[in-house]
Order: C-alpha cells, then structure tokens, then sequence
C-alpha cells in the first residue's frame, strides 16, 4: 500500500524536534521505530505530511546507571533492552516484557518510547515499568517535566503529551532496581500475539512481611492500570497463599475487560485472577 | 530524497519520495526482488532483510531511515559459484512448499545463526516466531536450519 506524500525531517536535538512539531501542527507526526507509525501511515494517514525522525536525537539514546537509577532513553530498541547485560540484572522485569513485543524484527526496530506513546491498552512495555515506579521524561515548548509512567496514558491512544511534546527518556529510581519483579502475559499465542491480559507485579519481602508490593495490568481496562487497593492490602501481610490469592481476586474487581474478538471479558477475568497471583508468587520465590 | 546503502557488499543508490518503504525501494529502484510483499503491516516476515546486522520488517522501514547502512538481502547469502549453506539444507530437505515466506525465512534464519551459531529448537522456533509460513511447512525450516547451523560451525 503507498502512503502519500511526506516531508522527512530529523531534527539534531529535543529542542529542534520540539520547534517543528510546533510549527507543523498536526501534519506532523513523530517517527520513531515506525512499527506502528508506517502502519497507521498505510491504512490512516489522517492528513499526516511530516515525519519528524527522533531516533537519532543523542539524549533519546543510552541506557545509563546513575547514583539515582537507571535512566533509558525513549529511542531505545527492544532488542537493545534486552541485549544489555545491565538491564538483565536490575530490571529483568522490563526485559521480560520486551521479549514478549511483537517478534524479532519487530523489537529490532520497535523502541520503547514508541510502545508507550502508542498507547494501547495492551502495551507490553507498560505494566514492568509501572511496577517499578518508573517515571517519563517529557520535553516541549516550555521545557522539560517529568511524571509517573502510569499518569502518561489517558485513554486508548491518547497519552499526556502536548501536541509539540516528545518523550526523552524513562528512570527508574534506584530502590526498585533489582527488586524482585516477574512480568506475565497471556495472548492467543506465543509470537506476535497482543496481549489477552498483561500483569507485571513487585514486592520484597523484609523479616516475613510484603513490602512495597505494586501490581500493574495491561489490556483489561482503556488504559494500562495499577491496583492500589490490592497493593495497600498486601502491604505488611504474611507472603502466603491467601494473601497472595486475595490480592488476585482484588485486582479482578478494579479490572473491567471488555469482550472482542480476542477475548470475552469473563475470560480475561480468569486470566487475571491466575496471572496476577501467579506473578506475586513468582515475586515471593524469587526474593 | 537520496539514499544510499551498501546492499550485498555493493554501493547503491536512489532518489526516492520520503514515504518510500525499504521493501519498496529494493524492489522497484534496485531491482533485489527477493524480498517479498506480504501482508505489508509487519506480521507475516515475508520481507525481512538485515540491515546493520538486525533483522527487520522492511515494509516498515521507511528507506530513508536505511541510509548509510549495510544491508543484506536474501541476493547475498550465495555467491557466484555456491548457495549458503542455509540455501542448501532448505533444498536438501524440502524446507520450502510455495516457496513465498522462504527468503524471509532465510534471512530471519541468518540472523539467528550470526548472532548464535549453535541454537537449540526453542531458540530457532522463537527467532521464525515473525515469519508466519501458510503452507505449514515449519518443521523442515527447523530441520533444515539445525543443518546449516552445524555445517557453518564445521567450517568456522
């Protein structure tokens, strides 16, 4: 299928990007891996006649261990996650989800930032990074904010971000790296499959207590969702079966999954309840 | 635009609309065929080349984000007097019915090798986990790449 005409720009810096996103409006797009942009581009173009190439702006590259945590620059591909001996050590979790984007070719190109911005409800990369209390690095035209990741997404594509505003770059604070973290993900099958339901959870467990559990979910509500009531029950409780299965039940009535062609929401509920406890037991055992 | 690559060792070049995809730009301004148009959105893997050592869909990959780069193609795995050995065992072992999905197969399969010369099942199914083959022939693409990985090790 051909896509109509575009202009190609690639901006050196954030700060250049971010001049001509404003100047162009909403002619323009952010091209980043273009995984789900050339898609969208072929069967949507929505009046899109400027790509803006981020990938090759210096402060969107590297992943970089600081005193304060592990920063991740936005244009990062999955396989570069995955390849890093550093983030197999302290964020498995993240790498994990990674493996599970798309396939091979897909995560050569694929880059986390792009996941995030696209904004699905079944974003992969979502879930770990929640659990770690990760945070977004955004940059526009009044300069640079950071929040939480989970306040990124708005609705189903639809992020945050201001129309001139790109994701830099994502943190992770040093306390989370390398807490005991598991990511699952159910899809109709192994490779190139969206996710049914995505769950990523972490917890430590200090003197026989749970402590500083977090829960995310992926594809059963418009937005990748954190489950505080089942976090807040498990804080300070015995790391036993019970509690684990309680929690599970717990994030079962926060979700609210819809029925499509992939999945009934009934059955994305049982997906749920077995997943999330299986993660939060994976957690235990791996502590 | 202009974009230049070093395809199968090869200097090339092609002014090109910047919507041109890779896959389009191979096909239609440098003639390399050998990759092919599939479902154009990224799952069927029929169109899969190397470009600076990774795998990727070119259907999505905009050409002009290739440039500079070296690029190999399913016309580079023989050379002028033999087949890859993958070329090869695909042959001897019947790895190939319609033959539609094979050049993405191959150069899925060639990345697997380069970067892990010796993968054991699970590994090869999970790297062709992109390249969907619509005749159901995987289990001789398996074989056939176990193969090839041997011989290229015997001849490392």
């Amino acid at each position: 299928m051909h896509m109509t005409p575009m202009t190609y720009e690639q901006p050196k810096t954030s700060a250049e990007a971010v001049a001509i996103l404003d100047e162009c409006g909403i002619k323009a797009k952010i091209l980043g891996g273009g995984t789900d942009l050339v898609v969208d581009l072929k069967h949507r173009p929505g009046g899109v006649s400027v790509l803006v190439d981020i990938t090759t702006i210096p402060e969107l590259q590297g992943i970089e261990e600081t005193s304060e945590g592990l920063r991740i620059g936005s244009a990062v591909t999955y396989t570069e996650i995955m390849s890093s001996p550093l983030c197999r050590k302290i964020i498995p979790v993240v790498c994990e989800a990674s493996h599970t984007v798309g396939a091979i070719q897909t995560q050569n190109l694929g880059t986390i930032g792009g996941n995030l911005v696209t904004c699905v409800p079944s974003a992969d990369s979502a879930p770990g990074l929640m659990v770690l209390e990760a945070t977004a690095t955004i940059v526009g035209k009044d300069g640079e904010r950071t929040i939480p990741v989970e306040d990124f997404f708005v609705a189903p594509r639809k992020t945050c971000l201001e129309p001139s505003e790109i994701l830099v770059s994502l943190f992770i604070p040093r306390k989370n790296l390398s807490k005991p973290s598991f990511f699952l993900k159910a899809g109709l099958r192994k490779g190139q499959a969206l996710a049914l339901v995505n769950v990523a959870s972490s917890l430590n467990v200090v003197n026989g207590k749970i402590v500083n559990a977090k829960i995310a979910l992926g594809a059963v509500a418009p937005t990748p969702i954190r489950v505080p009531e089942a976090e807040k029950f498990l804080e300070g409780a015995e790391p036993n079966e019970a509690n684990l299965r309680k929690a599970a039940d717990m994030a079962v009535e926060v979700a609210k999954p819809i029925t499509d062609f992939r999945a009934s929401a009934d059955y994305r509920k049982q997906l749920i309840k077995v997943m999330t406890y299986r993660a939060l037991q994976s957690c235990v055992d791996n502590q | 635009m202009l974009v230049e690559l070093k395809v199968n060792g090869e200097k090339r070049s092609a002014d090109v609309p910047p919507e041109t995809t890779l896959l389009k730009f191979l096909r239609e301004n440098l003639d390399l065929t050998g990759a092919k148009l599939g479902c154009d959105v990224g799952d069927c893997g029929t169109c899969t080349i190397i470009v600076n050592g990774k795998s990727v869909n070119s259907c999505l990959m905009l050409a002009v984000k290739a440039n500079g780069s070296v690029v190999t193609t399913v016309e580079g795995l023989a050379n002028s007097s033999e087949l890859h050995p993958l070329q090869k065992t695909f042959e001897e072992l019947g790895a190939l019915q319609c033959g539609f999905c094979g050049t993405g197969m191959l150069m899925s399969a060639k990345h697997l090798l380069d970067i892990n010369p010796d993968p054991t099942d699970f590994e090869i199914r999970d790297a062709l986990t992109g390249n969907l083959c619509r005749c159901t022939g995987y289990t001789k693409i398996i074989a056939a790449i176990k193969d090839a990985a041997k011989t290229l090790r015997a001849s490392a």
